[in-house]
């Protein structure tokens, strides 16, 4: 198989986009997991109403939908707090399993409740610049992927600095590490739960809109597949790591670009997998997880 | 515990009122109607097919009934239609369910609709069990018809399957694709097109590829497939899979795809990916939303059909179309897709069915349905009837080809039938922006 510059470019840039969704998508379920050690189920969903609120406002205004992040990811937040406060909140501790069926429960909520509002029709939306493209070595890459990439990285570094150098981020982090301990120094840790929740909602809100706004479809039943590959990633770059939330989707984003060009698009998903069983087998906290998570 | 008296009295009356209400459904079960279930996708990803289902079998149910309904010579009267609507939920748990509740308790007499070929293909078991005639309007795999692990001497197959319909766009190819590149672009004669196929990794994808490759070697075609990529159902990002196909330099691609497949996958190559070629599309996509979704992306594509919501085939089905057309956005507000006809006619073939028989008989319906000669009427069929009268069941329809037109002043993406000659309102068009590919 011959292989054209060019050509290495474009398969590269599409793993790249990929890996931009699925690491706001396992930033987020690793935000909330590293926080209320519990796991989001119907995180997927999330990305899924991100989307649709996107183009309801998109429909409603007709306004640039990448300004509507502005407003996508405030609803998503609060979605999420809420979430976390109704639902969430009434079990966490009781029993691990009783989390487990909420979320699953949470899943087919959304995606009916979904359905009922926005239809089951699938929507797409389109983005103001799909006619702008940049020249880059011998092939033309369309503007949005590299926005898609630069908000990607704007919102990850928003979110490293609200964790690092803000006394919000502290309280969260502190929780992150010892909750009783965090407990026992005055920080209220149900609310970095709801803060948490919120944040990881916010983020997979954010990853609808460019979920959206790329060219690809959406429906109420579009969360799942993305929502166990942000499992997966999750569980490859280590449970409760943010960093490794980031290397890991873009360790997938590429990966699966990479086998669909040169095994074939049946093994786009198998191939992620197959991965993680080998990161898993060499080193099974994943690559920056820690024992004990 | 004890109970007062007055409870007593409530809880008797009650049981009264559920035993007299049991005794009156009992009465007013006697055969006043032929009770149709309808096969539909109601909710789920396939809902926009199942609501145009649903709603063309209302339709063809309201015109029969406002006409008298149908006369059944067993119980001497005329009787009227009632659907029984069954939404499979899109899935084949679902359609398991709703075929089940429909036999056993909407005691249905006949069946009419199934979409998905999944979806389908794990509730004719059940259909076969109860020996239920099934007028199957959608599903579009010969494993449908063919498989021989289940009865399906009951089922009766009113829609193309993806051999046949695979195999026509094959054709089409060869005769008008080919010689029109190789005249434009001063290319040999005898050069074969160079075809990409793009297809979903299930029986429906897998079927039309073998349809594809077997239809070349059987005619001996002038057609080089040079990529066959597939990708999984369900798939939104197709940048990759097209990038791979760009590098095998194509003359035109054809997605074995569905809908919600086709329209990401055009808009990324040619938005994306930069391919500057013919795309082509099978003719279960022909839907409204379709045009809809692709946009100015989908200009001077290429697409199978046997009815169009946009595109009206000359000859004797042409005023049929028309009305059909009219009377169902006027009913609903929106254009009828072609599973929609599929099942509005198969609703008239139960009716007919059902005079033949004379009795509301199962078996007898299938016997009629059988033999039955119905005259076309919204879609073009070989013969001018629907008839099951082959090996498999089959009606066999005549296919057409439409090439997409966008218009940039109406902002709307509209077909015009191309092929075969017999039917087509224009002539297939080259776009300028178009570059043959090269081996």
């Amino acid at each position: 198989m011959t292989l054209d510059p060019g050509t290495l470019l474009q398969i590269l840039f599409w793993g790249l986009y990929a890996g931009c969704i699925y690491i706001l998508l396992a930033t987020g379920v690793n935000l909330i997991f590293g926080v209320m050690k519990t796991v989001n189920f119907a995180h997927g969903e999330l990305l899924m109403i991100g989307a649709y609120v996107t183009w309801s406002l998109f429909v409603l205004t007709g306004v640039n939908p990448y300004l509507l992040l502005v407003a996508t990811v405030p609803v998503l937040l609060a979605l999420g707090v809420a979430v976390e406060r109704l639902a969430f909140r009434p079990v966490l501790g009781s029993n691990k399993l009783n989390e487990i069926f909420l979320s699953i429960g949470l899943i087919y909520l959304f995606q009916n409740g979904a359905a009922l509002l926005w239809g089951d029709d699938y929507q797409s939306l389109r983005s103001p610049f799909e006619a702008i493209s940049v020249p880059i070595a011998d092939f033309r890459l369309p503007l949005d992927y590299l926005i898609i990439i630069g908000v990607t990285v704007a919102v990850l570094v928003g979110l490293q600095l609200l964790l690092r150098r803000t006394r919000l981020g502290l309280a969260l982090r502190a929780t992150s590490q010892n909750r009783k301990a965090a407990m026992l120094s005055g920080i209220d840790v149900e609310r970095m739960d709801m803060l948490a929740f919120g944040l990881g909602a916010a983020l997979a809100g954010a990853a609808g809109t460019l979920w959206a706004v790329s060219g690809q479809v959406f429906d109420p039943y579009m969360g799942s597949v993305p929502a166990i590959k942000a499992f997966a990633i999750v569980i490859l770059g280590g449970l409760g790591s943010i960093p490794g939330a980031i290397l890991g989707g873009l360790f997938y984003g590429l990966a699966e670009s990479t086998a669909t060009y040169t095994l074939g698009g049946a093994w786009k998903d198998a191939i992620s997998f197959v991965l993680l069983i080998i990161v898993l087998v060499i080193r099974p906290t994943g690559l920056f997880g820690e024992r004990g998570e | 515990m004890h109970m007062r008296p007055a409870g007593i009295l409530i809880i008797a009356a009650v049981l009264l009122a559920a035993l007299l209400t049991a005794g009156c459904q009992t009465q007013s079960e006697s055969p006043a109607a032929l009770k149709i279930g309808v096969v539909a996708s109601m909710t789920g990803p396939a809902s926009t097919t199942g609501k145009d289902v649903w709603q063309s079998a209302q339709l063809a149910a309201d015109e029969i009934n406002a006409k008298g309904g149908v006369f059944v010579k067993s119980l001497g009267k005329n009787v009227t239609v009632q659907l029984v609507q069954g939404d499979d939920e899109s899935t084949r748990e679902g359609g398991q369910k709703a075929v089940t509740k429909m036999i056993t308790d909407d005691r249905v007499d006949i069946l009419v609709g199934g979409f998905s070929s999944a979806v389908v293909t794990a509730h004719q078991s059940i259909v076969a069990d109860h020996k239920v005639p099934y007028i199957i309007t959608g599903a579009s795999s010969s494993t449908v018809t063919h498989r021989t692990d289940v009865d399906t001497s009951t089922m009766f197959h009113h829609a193309p399957i993806t051999d046949a319909s695979a195999s026509q766009t094959t054709i089409f190819i060869d005769e008008v694709m080919r010689p029109a590149i190789n005249t434009k672009f001063g290319l040999a004669a005898d050069r074969p097109l160079r075809l990409a196929v793009v297809y979903q990794d299930s029986p429906f994808g897998k079927g039309a590829l073998a349809a594809i490759e077997s239809t070349i070697a059987a005619k001996g075609l002038k057609i080089q497939v040079v990529a066959n990529e597939t990708y999984k159902m369900g798939e939104t990002d197709f940048r990759t899979i097209l990038t791979s196909v760009k590098a095998k330099k194509p003359d035109a691609i054809y997605p074995i795809a569905f809908l919600n497949e086709e329209v990401p996958m055009l808009t990324q190559a040619r938005r994306d990916v930069g391919l500057d070629t013919i795309f082509l599309a099978v003719e279960c996509v022909d839907d409204p939303d379709y045009y809809k979704g692709l946009g100015q992306y989908g200009d001077y594509s290429i697409i199978e059909s046997r009815f169009s919501a946009y595109a009206t085939p000359r000859g004797p089905i042409s005023q049929n179309v028309e009305k059909y057309r009219g009377d169902y956005e006027a009913r609903f507000g929106a254009s009828p897709g072609m599973m929609g006809a599929a099942t509005y006619e198969g609703v008239y073939v139960a009716v007919a069915a059902a005079e033949k028989a004379g009795t509301l008989d199962r078996a007898a319906l299938v016997t009629a349905i059988g033999s039955i000669e119905v005259p076309e009427m919204v879609e073009s069929m070989e013969g001018g009837v629907i008839s099951f009268a082959n090996q498999f069941r089959e009606s066999q329809f005549n296919l057409f080809m439409e090439q997409l037109h966008w218009d940039a002043d109406k902002q709307l993406l509209r077909p015009k039938i191309i092929w075969p000659d017999e039917l087509k309102e224009a002539a297939f068009e080259i776009p300028a922006w178009y570059r043959p590919g090269s081996g």
